[in-house]
């Protein structure tokens, strides 16, 4: 049983990282649109925002399987989920993209509010100071992450429990080998506290990494203390 | 199509939207009686209920979709019953933490009014504290109901005939012109749905705010 645990976690995690990587790129690229000069990107990205927080991550999930289902997987595309077979992997995909627009919009939102957070005179500070879009892209994220942090950890949280959406179709995750498993032997008490453990051991690993993130990322000029305190 | 979505099909009525918006307003609902009830027992006696909040974190933890397919193992009831059950227990979860977290915050100044004016600690936390509450916390409460509304959709687990499994049974009897156009109008559907719902949301903020709440 344990090594099935293993392979089926490090699905759920895969697709977890993959889907969260590429849905904290878009709802970056979608921040970035939302504040661009011109109408028409604006408009683009405020209606991509609207249509990925208001459309479930169960449809979209449903959607992409059922597209990615009938079609053979392309030789070139590479294959990163354990326990998946390799012909399914356009599967895996498709439904890996779907989970990451599950969570672009919200991630989006949470972004967009940490960005009015820190005023006008700031944002406006890290345009005087003439840096590269990357660099200031780091600079704001410092910035701004005292105020996303907490949310972002939530809804990464959130974006874990939707990945057993994945189940739906062939994909090995976590859930799914625990609804197979409980339905193969009745065992529904043991399996499925072997997954409620497994997911409750993840999302405090999502909260614990985030609360670090949060420490590391404090700006230096926070940890001194104030003169009148010294 | 279109009524089915809706409605559901002809065999599983009420189903689609309707059964979707039915589930998350009587989960939520609930979630929220229940969640003032629990909110009130921890900020009376925060240490008594460490159990219970720590029972609530251990929920947050669990996926929505495991949660309904261990109930709809364990449990006897119908599908939709075991569905709403689930619904609102997850909904509980987070309700119950945000309202505790801001009946907490109550300010001194209100309690010792209420004192001064011989209100009954019952009365006040009626019409006092928990307006006061609710008003705090409809935010947070409409991000959740939000994103409940659309967490429905994890009822096709089951089987439940609400709107994602509506869609996923038709997009699948249909041929292959006629699937994206199914699946697209349910996401319409949702989308109306839940533009709809931060509208009201918005709408109700804005008149708690003119009774000055």
């Amino acid at each position: 049983m344990v090594p099935q645990v293993v392979t089926q976690t490090l699905g759920t995690v895969t697709i977890w990282l993959l889907s969260a990587a590429l849905a904290l790129s878009i709802a970056v690229a979608l921040i970035a649109g939302s504040l661009h000069r011109h109408r028409a990107p604006r408009a683009l990205a405020d209606a991509v925002i609207t249509v990925t927080r208001g459309v479930p991550t169960s449809l979209l999930v449903v959607s992409a399987g059922i597209f990615a289902f009938t079609r053979p997987a392309p030789g070139w595309l590479p294959d990163p989920f354990p326990g998946t077979p390799a012909s399914l992997a356009l599967v895996a995909w498709a439904v890996t993209v779907a989970l990451a627009l599950g969570s672009t919009g919200h991630l989006a939102v949470i972004f967009a509010t940490g960005y009015r957070s820190i005023g006008a005179a700031r944002r406006e500070q890290s345009i005087v100071l003439g840096l590269d879009p990357l660099r200031r892209l780091r600079l704001l994220t410092r910035e701004t992450a005292p105020s996303t942090l907490a949310p972002t950890g939530a809804r990464l949280v959130h974006h874990l429990h939707n990945t057993a959406f994945a189940a739906l179709f062939p994909v090995a995750d976590l859930f799914g080998w625990v609804q197979q498993r409980a339905n193969e032997t009745f065992e529904v008490g043991r399996y499925a506290a072997v997954g409620i453990a497994g997911y409750v051991a993840l999302s405090v690993l999502i909260w614990a990494a985030c609360r670090g993130l949060e420490h590391w990322l404090r700006l230096p000029a926070t940890r001194v203390a104030h003169p009148a305190a010294r | 199509m279109i009524l089915n979505l809706l409605i559901g099909l002809p065999d599983q009525r009420p189903g689609g939207l309707a059964l979707s918006v039915l589930s998350a307003v009587t989960a939520g609902g609930c979630a929220v009686v229940v969640g003032i009830l629990y909110a009130t027992a921890c900020a009376g006696a925060p240490r008594l209920t460490l159990v219970l909040q720590g029972a609530l974190a251990l929920l947050r933890g669990i996926p929505l979709l495991l949660l309904i397919f261990v109930l709809g193992q364990f449990t006897s009831l119908p599908l939709p019953a075991t569905g709403f059950a689930a619904l609102a227990l997850y909904s509980l979860a987070h309700v119950g933490e945000t309202l505790r977290a801001y009946l907490t915050t109550y300010p001194q100044a209100p309690r010792d009014q209420a004192r001064v004016m011989a209100i009954s600690p019952v009365r006040e936390w009626l019409i006092l504290r928990i307006p006061w509450t609710l008003r705090r916390s409809l935010d947070a409460l409409g991000t959740h109901w939000i994103s409940l509304l659309k967490d429905t959709g994890a009822l096709t687990v089951l089987g439940i005939g609400e709107l994602t499994t509506v869609a996923r049974l038709l997009s699948e009897r249909t041929d292959s012109t006629q699937w994206m156009v199914i699946l697209v109008t349910a996401a319409a559907l949702y989308l109306v749905t839940v533009v709809a719902l931060i509208r009201i949301l918005a709408l109700a903020k804005t008149r708690l705010a003119g009774y000055g709440m």
